[in-house]
């Protein structure tokens, strides 16, 4: 079968779906690869870098018309849509929900397209979720875009000119994009700063080094596996508290970037109009959710604009696009893999498996019926977090109570057991004589002084402890010692032997021990 | 006959053995420490030959002598991971020595009661003042060794103590004597010196822990026939008796309980010399063996908390059984070879290695060195993370790494360390198993559930060096080897921890 990419026909879009090293991936599984003339141009890849990975490079009608497969990546327009026939596959973005229109025609064709944006979010499916290798540039790109509206420095510097201080950097929304801005702007040098309104990902965000703004406030939180790895939307006491946080950082933070999206909704309002007002002249605002309304209330989208107060604010909407040539490269690794997963034999042939939760669930239109929204997943997207039991913060009355309680408890303890061995001492000693207890004194007070001695020696010196006790334990020695002078043979001979094998073990226990302590050296 | 300046060396011994433990605490204060003891010891035997033991010096000096020269070939020729064994072979040294010195008591009671005898006099006997009737003619007295001049002035109910205290004396002995011989054929394996080979695993004859108990009545019984003067007969079925009892009791318990065996059976190596210093009237001998005991006893309890699991249950031997069924384990074990391990090293900024008794098996501890002193000359923060119970002895995994000269102060216990693995970003795992099972978290059902475990899980990555896909001395499936992030690098751990090294570069 043959599989063709187009020219985008989006104005200013400058990926592509097929790059010269996913077509040579794709002839390895069995297709012929065809190629738009000038379709890769503004992504660095011409005509005759295809021809030579083995590509055919024709006209576009042509490819419209001879391809079984059709991958790009913007959806296609009406009238591209209107050139589907029957059986023919399309693979792009198609977002069907805003989409209904484009969504009928390819049913009218009896296309079957397959959406990358609807791949569903499951660990099998990450080689080709499209969307997060995007957000993924965009997270970058939103950095670089930022720094070059930004007057200075990321990292603090202390030069012979002068000191510079650290930019701040404020990422709100901490999904793929917002960690890769985390990630490029703790990278630059600039003090991080992310918030996010899923707790569970606080630890996401501090390993990428950035400090999570922690938000007091008491509302259960959904848990983020149960939407698919997405926010949920808050309840408006907690959008209240979280712009009362945002507010007081407004003036502090040199750099926001703002990727709050929840999926199939407007982008929600988090960084108001006072807020611009409030931050420093100079600083720089790039909102990512700009195509959706913007973060920011004052965005304007796809353009660039500076406030009254000079704040920049950028609303780009085409930052994968900015990176052509980094974006095609994964898109079309993106669709490498989508088409791997559509050919198990690996001869060419495309099985469209519609019991695949993968494949299901990105195919918007199968066979003339319209097959979205697709059915839940059979495999849970994220691993549900195990219900956790909520630890409970105690007040510091409570704390207090609980400390006084376990003194109590630790009082009584001791009391008890020195009041049983006391009484069992004392028990001992109304029927032993007194030349008993003289030792016996001795006895109780060493074992004492063996206890609190011993607690204190190092894990890590147990070893040589043992073979310290072992060596000292021949003390047994002086018993032997002081029968082998005995005028019985029988004694002086077992005396003889006790001596013997305890010198043994007092030779050899105090020189191992030696031995092993030498051993421990400080780094 | 008193001595003041044999006393008075004993207080100087005493104060310096107690010294001499509490300098353990770190590992500087450990090498002065060590020399406190090694002269504490020389003060007391010294003091004892000048005074009490006055009787056969070149013999004593002779013995001494010649037990040094076996003790200097033991101590300089073992290898570290041999530790363990040498440590149990000579308990049991002390075990035998208390069981000797025990009998040699009793025989020195029944020669003093019959000097008494010859002089028409009763051992202990109560004179018409209310005092001890020595009674003995001077010259007879005299003539009494120092220990027995000691025996004759005791009243008869401090006879019967002394009674008391040797028959506790050789019981204890006797127990540690072949407790330890049985723990050093298990520790030892195939390169034991005895001449019979013990299975490592936990066997019993039939009739089990009944079989004990009947021996340990039967010690009583044997010890109320002593005390009524049955004659020296029944000490000896006692000794028999407790030597059965330590043989069996350690051959119930499995390898690798044996960190608590050893440290058990080195607190009653203590006692068993306390019990002996009671029956000798010797304070030092009670207070060292009072030490001593207690310092076993502590080891024991640490090791027993490590595996969540009360001391009696180690001792019976073999797990409790946990209710329910075990978890299933999902998922497979994916493997790894070299070249994938040395990459996530490469990017990894920081690392921790987590031994077992693996690596002590394999003598992995150089080459685990050598890839520490790789990594650490490359920048990374490398550590290692100690569970108290890995090895066979406590501490063992401390000496061998010190032994290949991990420097102390990056190898770190349990707790110090186990609230750092979800920032490290490789860990790697070398010959443990249970000590880093989550199921005794995650698994109530499971037979280690609540043993405090090393959370290795909760790094980015965890390889496994292991030699096969078996699961470990508890035969509990390891859920850590299924994880996601966990890779399994099979094979020999020194051959694998060697495959890596040149690839460091």
């Amino acid at each position: 079968m043959k599989i063709g990419t187009p020219k985008e026909t989006a104005e200013g879009e400058a990926r592509v779906a097929m790059t010269p090293q996913s077509a040579k991936d794709l002839q390895k599984l069995g297709y012929d690869c065809l190629v738009e003339s000038g379709a890769g141009l503004a992504a660095g890849f011409d005509d005759a870098a295809y021809t030579e990975a083995g590509v055919e490079v024709v006209s576009g009608e042509a490819l419209w018309s001879d391809a079984d497969i059709v991958a790009k990546v913007r959806p296609p327009s009406d009238a591209e849509a209107g050139t589907l026939s029957e059986g023919q596959t399309l693979i792009s973005f198609f977002y069907p929900a805003a989409n209904e229109p484009l969504m009928n025609i390819a049913k009218d064709q009896k296309a079957n397209v397959i959406a990358m944006d609807m791949v569903p979010r499951i660990s099998r499916a990450q080689k080709m979720d499209a969307l997060s290798s995007m957000a993924n540039i965009a997270g970058y790109r939103s950095v670089i875009e930022a720094g070059n509206n930004f007057g200075r420095f990321f990292t603090g510097q202390v030069t012979a000119a002068g000191k510079v201080p650290p930019a701040k950097v404020l990422v709100v929304g901490a999904g793929v994009a917002g960690l890769a801005a985390i990630g490029t702007a703790t990278s630059l040098g600039a003090i991080t700063l992310a918030f996010d309104v899923r707790p569970e990902v606080a630890e996401q965000i501090e390993s990428m080094g950035a400090e999570f703004v922690f938000l007091e406030f008491d509302e259960e939180q959904t848990d983020g596996a149960a939407t698919g790895g997405y926010a949920a939307p808050s309840s408006p006491e907690f959008r209240d508290a979280q712009l009362a946080k945002f507010r007081e950082l407004a003036p502090e933070v040199d750099i926001v970037i703002t990727t709050a999206l929840i999926p199939n909704r407007d982008a929600p309002v988090l960084w108001t109009k006072d807020m611009v007002e409030a931050m420093k002249p100079g600083s720089v605002i790039v909102d990512l959710a700009a195509e959706r309304g913007g973060n920011c209330e004052l965005t304007v989208a796809d353009e660039k604009i500076a406030t009254e107060n000079g704040v920049t604010i950028v609303g780009y909407t085409d930052f994968p696009s900015r990176m052509a040539t980094q974006s095609s490269l994964l898109y079309s690794t993106n669709i490498r893999h989508m088409m791997t997963d559509l050919t198990p034999e690996k001869d060419g042939q495309v099985v469209h498996d519609m019991e695949d939760d993968v494949i299901r669930g990105a195919t918007v239109t199968y066979a003339g019926e319209i097959t979205y929204p697709p059915p839940p997943p059979k495999v849970q997207a994220i691993a549900a977090q195990p219900a956790k039991p909520a630890p409970k913060e105690l007040t510091p009355d409570e704390k207090r109570a609980q400390e006084v309680a376990a003194f109590r408890k630790q009082t009584t303890n001791q009391v008890g057991l020195l009041a049983i061995g006391g009484g069992l001492i004392l028990a001992v000693g109304l029927v032993a004589p007194a030349s008993f207890m003289q030792h016996f004194i001795v006895f109780v007070l060493s074992v004492f002084v063996g206890f609190q001695v011993i607690w204190n020696v190092s894990h890590s010196l147990h070893t040589p402890l043992m073979a310290v006790t072992n060596a000292i334990s021949s003390i047994i020695i002086l018993g032997a010692l002081m029968q082998v002078g005995s005028n019985s043979v029988i004694i002086m001979i077992l005396a003889a032997l006790g001596i013997l094998m305890a010198s043994v073990n007092i030779f050899g226990g105090f020189l191992v021990t030696r031995r092993m302590l030498a051993m421990f050296q400080k780094s | 006959m008193d001595f003041g300046f044999t006393t008075a060396a004993y207080v100087v011994a005493g104060v310096l053995f107690i010294l001499s433990l509490g300098g353990l605490s770190g590992q500087e204060s450990a090498k002065r420490a060590v020399w406190y003891g090694i002269v504490g010891m020389a003060i007391a035997v010294l003091a004892t030959l000048i005074g009490p033991g006055a009787g056969l010096w070149i013999l004593s000096i002779v013995l001494v002598a010649a037990g040094a020269a076996v003790g200097y070939q033991l101590a300089t020729r073992v290898e570290m991971t041999q530790m363990p064994e040498l440590v149990a072979i000579m308990h049991s040294l002390v075990g035998l020595a208390a069981v000797f010195v025990g009998f040699n008591a009793d025989i020195m009671i029944n020669m003093v009661s019959g000097v008494y005898a010859d002089a028409g006099r009763v051992l202990g006997a109560v004179a018409e003042d209310g005092y001890t009737a020595i009674g003995l003619p001077n010259d007879v007295f005299k003539e009494l060794s120092a220990f027995g001049q000691l025996v004759a002035k005791k009243t008869a109910v401090e006879i019967t103590i002394l009674r008391v205290e040797l028959v506790l004396g050789i019981w204890i002995g006797a127990v540690t004597f072949t407790g330890s011989v049985v723990a050093y054929g298990k520790l030892s394996g195939n390169s034991s010196l005895l001449p019979f080979k013990i299975d490592t695993a936990a066997k019993q004859l039939p009739g089990g822990h009944l079989l004990n108990a009947a021996a340990a009545a039967l010690s009583l019984v044997l010890l109320i026939m002593y005390l009524s003067g049955a004659g020296s007969w029944t000490l000896v079925l006692l000794a028999l008796a407790a030597f059965f009892i330590g043989y069996h009791l350690i051959m119930g318990i499995g390898g690798a309980d044996m960190p608590v065996v050893v440290s058990m059976l080195n607190s009653y190596s203590g006692w068993a010399a306390a019990a002996i210093g009671f029956s000798l009237g010797n304070d030092l001998l009670i207070v060292v063996g009072a030490l001593v005991g207690s310092s076993g006893a502590i080891l024991s309890y640490i090791m027993c908390k490590a595996m969540n699991r009360s001391f009696v249950s180690v001792i019976l031997g073999g797990f409790g059984g946990g209710g329910g069924a075990q978890m299933a384990v999902e998922g497979e074990q994916i493997a790894i070879d070299a070249d994938g391990v040395v990459a996530a090293l490469a990017d990894a900024d920081s690392v921790i290695i987590v031994p077992g008794y693996g690596m002590a098996v394999a003598q992995a501890q150089q080459s685990v060195s050598e890839l520490t002193r790789k990594m650490r000359t490359a920048g990374k923060e490398v550590r290692f993370a100690i569970h108290p119970v890995a090895g066979r002895l406590p501490g063992h995994m401390n000496v061998l790494l010190a032994e290949a000269k991990v420097p102390y102060d990056i190898v770190l216990e349990m707790d110090e360390i186990n609230d750092d693995f979800p920032e490290t970003d490789v860990v790697i795992v070398i010959g443990s198993n249970d000590i880093v099972n989550p199921a005794a978290q995650d698994d109530p059902n499971s037979p280690i559930a609540g043993m405090p475990v090393l959370e290795v899980w909760k790094a980015k990555q965890v390889f496994v060096s292991k030699r096969g896909q078996g699961t470990g001395y508890s035969g509990i499936e390891n859920p850590l080897f299924y994880k996601e992030n966990t890779r399994m690098f099979y094979g020999d751990a020194k051959v694998s921890v060697d495959s890596l090294l040149p690839k460091m570069e």
